[in-house]
């Protein structure tokens, strides 16, 4: 592994941080209080290539490689976490597994469209009563000879108000949990299938997020996605590549926050000179770049692992797992850094701070990573 | 029509400069296309999708120039020359305006574009320099271009306002940064730049040997870098509308003693 990028991924970089500054910062502010999903920002997305960032350009991707994908979503994640989740969704839940487990007519048929970003993508795996346990999905597939009926809901779906297509979960032989589980691509224009849009979160705000419903879905037969009943192994497969993206996501929003602070310390004047020069400021900031730095080569080295085809279970849960609790704490100090003004939304803080705290939670809890990394040590 | 575009690596400003015993620390730090060559490129391209055109960006430099090759490649220009060499490590404009204006020895262009200065020594010089030694028309700081009756119409930020000029071809220009809003290199840009041409040059294949321009260099110097001084934090006044208006009152005349 390479701890310094490489002139593709230097120059991604450069895109991806122009972008960021140019788009995203104005407006991410805004994004959160209206809670409205950035459609002509998502279009501008598209138009550099971030929507389909390692898929390869046959499929209508830019063809490189998942580090390079790291470095675009901590760059966007920077200014805004509502856009970064809405690029990790269509890149790494939905363009990922396309690309693994589609046909070929599945992948010039779906995935093309999607890696150009001229369409969107959403996952739907979680519904009210199955988030990590997958087992407990209620929603159902029937086998009806020549097309499938999809009946059920999924709830918690990022994209979900202005996605084309969407990746469903489904029970195709109920009684055999995980087992029974199977992946369907679903045009989301098809009869049946409504979208409500879900409000009131705390935090990436403008991402979409909607509860699916299907009745009576018809869905054709040649729209499964791998395997009958093999959906559980793409769910967790997709969402190991997922959750580099989720790492990569909570350490550009700990980024965001870390900077914001360091420039207020050297601004903010207290007992007659900048809060910067008093230690109580200084041992924050530095744990705070420590940590973002540690998070930062773990993922890396999860993409990398991925890059070079091998199993890198343990490490996407552990770098998702760090960052997004590192995220959680290096926010937090920065509103202590501000004080009183970091707790209002006159300054960015309190946001990113709202932002960061879901990475621990969605693409798979904490826990969860926690028992992901286990099962790898213990060689279960 | 051929574009050919003067660049320069220039030190990636979202990073931490560096001073060392009067010196630039280089190591670590990453380079990025001068800004206002950046501008260059994006209003060649525009001047190409308009009327056709093949850009070719040329840059002395090291190893590092190649990036901020990369980066106007990856935008749209069409070729590159990268002009690498050993004896040209730290040379000043006047070795530089040397080394171009034997590269553009018997080389058939339009015109040339440079940026009216580079982001990390603001000299300005280059472009006029080399416009003296290949006896060629020149203009500075254009705002905007297009092409009207075989010429190059210039728009040009003076003093008093914008100045149209009409460039016979051959000439040099010298953009500012104004002039436009460069386009952000695509994903499938950055790939593509990796397929186009790259030719690199050293001063032996230009006809130059180490000797001269190092004369060129001598003839100024630099002698030494410092960091330009640490702002002062503000202070802020805190209060109601009366409090806040005294005060500021009180600092602007007895303090800052402006009022």
């Amino acid at each position: 592994m390479n701890v310094e990028f490489n002139q593709d991924q230097k120059l991604m970089q450069q895109s991806a941080r122009e972008f960021a500054e140019k788009f995203l910062k104005p407006v991410a502010k805004k994004l959160d209080e209206t809670q409205e999903f950035p459609v002509e920002l998502i279009r501008k997305a598209a138009e550099l290539g971030f929507m389909g960032v390692a898929i390869p350009e046959e499929y209508g991707g830019a063809g490189m490689d998942s580090v390079s994908y790291t470095i675009m979503m901590e760059e966007i994640a920077r200014y805004c976490g509502s856009t970064s989740v809405i690029l990790s969704v269509n890149n790494s839940l939905v363009c990922g597994p396309l690309l693994k487990y589609g046909t070929e007519e599945q992948k010039h048929k779906w995935l093309t469209p999607l890696a150009k970003g001229e369409k969107l993508g959403c996952y739907g795996l979680t519904e009210p009563n199955a988030g990590s346990d997958c087992a407990g999905t209620k929603t159902n597939a029937v086998d009806k000879g020549d097309h499938w009926l999809l009946n059920g809901a999924k709830i918690f779906i990022t994209n979900g108000s202005n996605a084309d297509t969407a990746l469903v979960f489904a029970n195709t032989d109920p009684g055999k949990g995980n087992k029974g589980i199977s992946c369907f691509i679903v045009d989301m224009k098809s009869p049946g299938f409504s979208v409500k849009p879900m409000h009131g979160k705390m935090g990436i705000r403008a991402s979409g997020l909607s509860e699916l419903v299907f009745e009576d879905v018809v869905v054709p037969k040649e729209n499964l996605l791998g395997e009958l009943n093999k959906g559980f192994k793409i769910a967790m497969t997709t969402l190991d590549g997922g959750r580099i993206g989720i790492a990569a996501q909570a350490i550009g929003l700990a980024r965001g926050a870390f900077e914001e602070a360091l420039q207020y310390s050297k601004e903010r004047v207290q007992f007659g000179q900048a809060i910067s020069n008093f230690q109580a400021i200084q041992f924050m900031l530095s744990d705070m770049g420590m940590k973002i730095d540690a998070a930062r080569i773990l993922t890396q080295k999860a993409a990398w692992m991925k890059d070079m085809g091998q199993n890198y279970n343990q490490q996407a849960s552990a770098a998702k797992l760090f960052a997004s609790e590192m995220a959680t704490w290096v926010t937090n100090r920065a509103i202590q850094i501000h004080g009183g003004y970091g707790y209002t939304n006159e300054y960015n803080v309190e946001r990113y701070f709202r932002d960061a705290r879901v990475c621990e939670i969605y693409e798979g809890t904490s826990e969860i990573q926690r028992l992901v990394v286990a099962a790898n040590l213990l060689g279960r | 029509m051929k574009i050919f575009i003067c660049c320069k690596q220039v030190p990636d400003v979202a990073m931490t400069i560096q001073i060392k015993d009067g010196k630039f620390i280089s190591e670590g730090m990453n380079y990025v296309l001068n800004a206002y060559d950046a501008s260059c490129v994006e209003e060649s391209l525009v001047l190409k999708e308009k009327y056709g055109a093949e850009v070719t960006l040329v840059l002395i430099g090291d190893e590092a120039g190649k990036e901020a090759l990369r980066k106007g490649l990856a935008m749209g220009a069409d070729n590159a020359f990268h002009i690498m060499d050993p004896a040209l490590n730290q040379i000043g404009s006047q070795a530089a305006a040397k080394v171009l204006q034997a590269f553009f020895k018997g080389r058939d262009f339009d015109f040339i574009l440079t940026g009216k200065q580079a982001q990390d020594s603001d000299m300005g010089l280059a472009g006029g320099i080399l416009s003296e030694m290949l006896n060629l028309p020149y203009v500075t700081n254009a705002v905007g271009l297009d092409m009207a009756d075989n010429k190059v119409v210039v728009r040009r930020q003076g003093d008093e306002g914008v100045e149209v000029i009409h460039m016979p071809m051959p000439s040099l220009i010298t953009c500012s940064n104004d002039m436009n809003d460069p386009r952000i290199p695509s994903l499938k840009g950055i790939m593509a730049s990796k397929k186009k041409p790259m030719e690199q040059l050293s001063l032996a294949d230009l006809g130059l040997s180490a000797d001269e321009v190092l004369r060129e260099s001598k003839k100024s110097s630099l002698k030494s870098f410092s960091l330009p001084p640490a702002r002062k934090s503000g202070a802020k006044i805190e209060g109601d509308a009366q409090t806040l208006v005294a005060t500021l009152m009180e600092k602007l005349t007895k303090e800052a003693k402006v009022l």
